[in-house]
């Protein structure tokens, strides 16, 4: 399990929990201080990711599209920078 | 005629039930048992929140809290760890229908609505309190109110803290740090970056002065006349039955 943690300029904390199978997201967790509307969605976002490429603008775009599609709102965070945070993860720890 | 919303009162109760008596609260607006609604409380044991999205392991001590008989719990609002003394916290809540002019589509926005009413209580102190976003009440740039707010079946639920008093020492006890060298160095930090209304004034304020201020602050921001009430049999009913299944539950508490 790779892991990191990503304080967005004048906003949030964010920590991800990161695992893959070849160069794809196997599980994420996310948790941090940030606002997400409605919470409880969190775990669809996650289960989303599964599958999704480690490519930080690919991810990107899909967390773009289910806040998109499922109406959610974000507070203090992007979806730009939960990507940045997992990406950062699984980089660093090789 | 002036709009009239139910004060509440509940003084002190343990950290599952705060809980469990604000959604239980909000449950009961959005079927319109009850009127748009303003609760003062505090936590006895001290507890310390989480928010929604964080982890319990990650943000918080649980030996230290067991040691020192604090409670943990998960809130059902975003934001961040926060430690609830008995002694030093007022804690509001407010609970209004979707459709009422103090909120907006915009969160932002909303939360800045809904925090003038206690940064008027604040002024009317003598404290000169601002709106920081995203959720934060400063005075003099530093953070004296930390808020959060949900949304959902028609109603908006927000809840904060507003600081008579501030321990850091015993807040980075039940927090987890990234080690302990560090420690010392965020206590001064909070220090530096949070204050209190008594550190503010220089003076002992009261839990009863406070809410009273608070009290006329929501009164004069908000155009209206808050009337006390009590608890109704229904949202005590569902609190005990929250509290139980759900705040004071290990699946709640620890789901992630």
């Amino acid at each position: 399990m790779f892991r990191a943690e990503y304080k967005v300029e004048g906003g949030k904390l964010i920590k991800v929990q990161v695992s893959k199978r070849g160069e794809k997201i196997d599980f994420v967790r996310i948790t941090g201080d940030f606002f997400m509307h409605p919470e409880e969605l969190i775990e669809d976002l996650e289960k989303a990711l599964v599958g999704c490429p480690l490519d930080e603008k690919v991810i990107a775009e899909a967390i773009r599209c289910f806040v998109r599609d499922k109406g959610v709102v974000l507070l203090g965070v992007s979806p730009e920078d939960f990507a940045r945070c997992i990406i950062r993860a699984v980089s660093h720890s090789g | 005629m002036v709009e009239k919303w139910r004060l509440l009162d509940t003084g002190l109760n343990d950290a599952f039930y705060n809980m469990a008596l604000d959604e239980a609260i909000a449950i009961a607006r959005s079927r319109n048992i009850v009127p748009n609604t303003i609760r003062f409380f505090r936590w006895e044991p001290s507890a310390v929140s989480i928010g929604y999205f964080q982890s319990m392991e990650e943000e918080v001590d649980i030996e230290a809290c067991r040691r020192l008989g604090i409670d943990y719990v998960r809130r059902r609002t975003g934001g961040g760890a926060v430690y609830h003394d008995r002694d030093g916290e007022l804690t509001y809540s407010i609970v209004v229908s979707e459709d009422h002019p103090l909120v907006s589509r915009d969160f932002q926005k909303t939360y800045e609505n809904l925090c003038s009413g206690l940064i008027k209580g604040l002024r009317l102190l003598g404290v000169p309190a601002e709106f920081r976003p995203i959720n934060d009440i400063v005075v003099g740039g530093r953070k004296i109110s930390g808020n959060a707010q949900t949304r959902g079946m028609n109603v908006v639920h927000q809840h904060g803290t507003i600081l008579r008093d501030v321990n850091p020492t015993i807040m980075f006890t039940v927090l987890k740090v990234p080690s302990e060298k560090i420690r010392d160095k965020m206590i001064k930090s909070v220090e530096e970056r949070v204050t209190s209304i008594n550190r503010y004034l220089g003076r002992e304020v009261s839990f009863e002065e406070l809410r009273g201020a608070l009290i006329s602050g929501f009164e004069e921001a908000f155009g209206i006349e808050l009337i006390p009430g009590k608890v109704e049999d229904f949202e005590e009913r569902l609190a005990i039955s929250l509290k139980r299944e759900k705040y004071s539950t290990r699946e709640w508490n620890f789901r992630r």
